[in-house]
């Protein structure tokens, strides 16, 4: 089967909610056992189908989160950021059958592909247009306005501290808590030893408060 | 007295022991697993906490696929 045939297939569309599911779905991608993970990623290497729905669902969550704290929000959605994170998966998918299990965890190959993209996605300077949604049939279930923007400029405050710290802490935050990676996992991504990970976790955190205790001061 | 100091103790097995540390991993594990966080006074966990909600937000309500 071919790597088209394969993404025509079972690659579902990314677009905004399909994190939803991320909530358990990011601890099953990382904290199950890493045995089987690696044996999931061996079927999928080989072309198992179901294999690579499995290892995609486990880690499509986690890019979408990714891709979406790296590339925040454009007109208030999360259009462009979840596209990349589509284009993550496919080109993970595309490279499935050249990987080859170097002892390093799966997540440390497929972030080094997001890392990339979302790079790629940062330098085009052109954005395409964001498609508008239809309105809805039904009650909208969702938060309302007031708590949909307290949360929205909440997080564009985080985003703006985060893009303030140094490349590396930025890269090992956001993968640490946003994607949700153990400090096992994001030193495999890194190339740190999980010590590493916990010390320049603990400055990168304290470095983050004294920012907003600073402009909390202003 | 045989007892270790503890700043003796941090020292010798790194900087990743020190407690401080522990408390800061407990609190970004707490954060990544989405699980209750026990500084709820502290800016930059607040910050993290809304950037996890947002990122995690669920518009399942709002197609945007056309309907036929």
């Amino acid at each position: 089967m071919t790597t088209c045939a394969i993404v025509a297939g079972i690659m579902p569309n990314v677009t905004e909610g399909c994190v939803a599911d991320a909530k358990t779905g990011v601890r099953l991608a990382t904290r199950s056992d890493e045995s089987d993970l690696r044996d999931l990623t061996s079927l999928a290497v080989q072309g198992d189908r179901t294999a690579i729905e499995s290892l995609l669902g486990q880690l499509r969550p986690m890019v979408v989160r990714y891709c979406r704290a790296r590339l925040g929000r454009v007109s208030g959605h999360y259009h462009i950021a979840d596209d990349v994170a589509q284009e993550v998966c496919i080109a993970v998918l595309a490279a499935l059958p050249r990987y080859r299990d170097m002892g390093r965890p799966f997540a440390s190959f497929v972030f080094g592909i997001a890392s990339h993209k979302v790079a790629d996605a940062l330098r085009s300077s052109v954005r395409s247009a964001v498609p508008t949604q239809d309105l809805p049939d039904g009650p909208d279930q969702g938060p309302g306005p007031e708590e949909t923007v307290v949360r929205y400029i909440e997080a564009e405050h985080a985003r703006a501290l985060l893009s303030r710290l140094p490349e590396n802490q930025r890269e090992l935050i956001i993968l640490r808590v946003v994607s949700g990676l153990s400090a096992e996992e994001t030193g495999n991504v890194l190339g740190m030893s999980p010590g590493a990970v916990r010390v320049a976790q603990h400055r990168a955190l304290a470095r983050l408060r004294a920012m907003a205790d600073m402009e909390s001061i202003a | 007295m045989t007892g270790v100091h503890p700043a003796r103790s941090v020292r010798k097995r790194g900087p990743e022991a020190d407690p401080e540390v522990l408390r800061t991993e407990a609190v970004l594990d707490a954060l990544a697993r989405r699980g209750p966080v026990g500084a709820p006074a502290d800016p930059a966990v607040s910050l993290l906490r809304a950037l996890t909600d947002d990122v995690d937000q669920w518009l399942s309500s709002v197609s945007i696929t056309p309907s036929t």
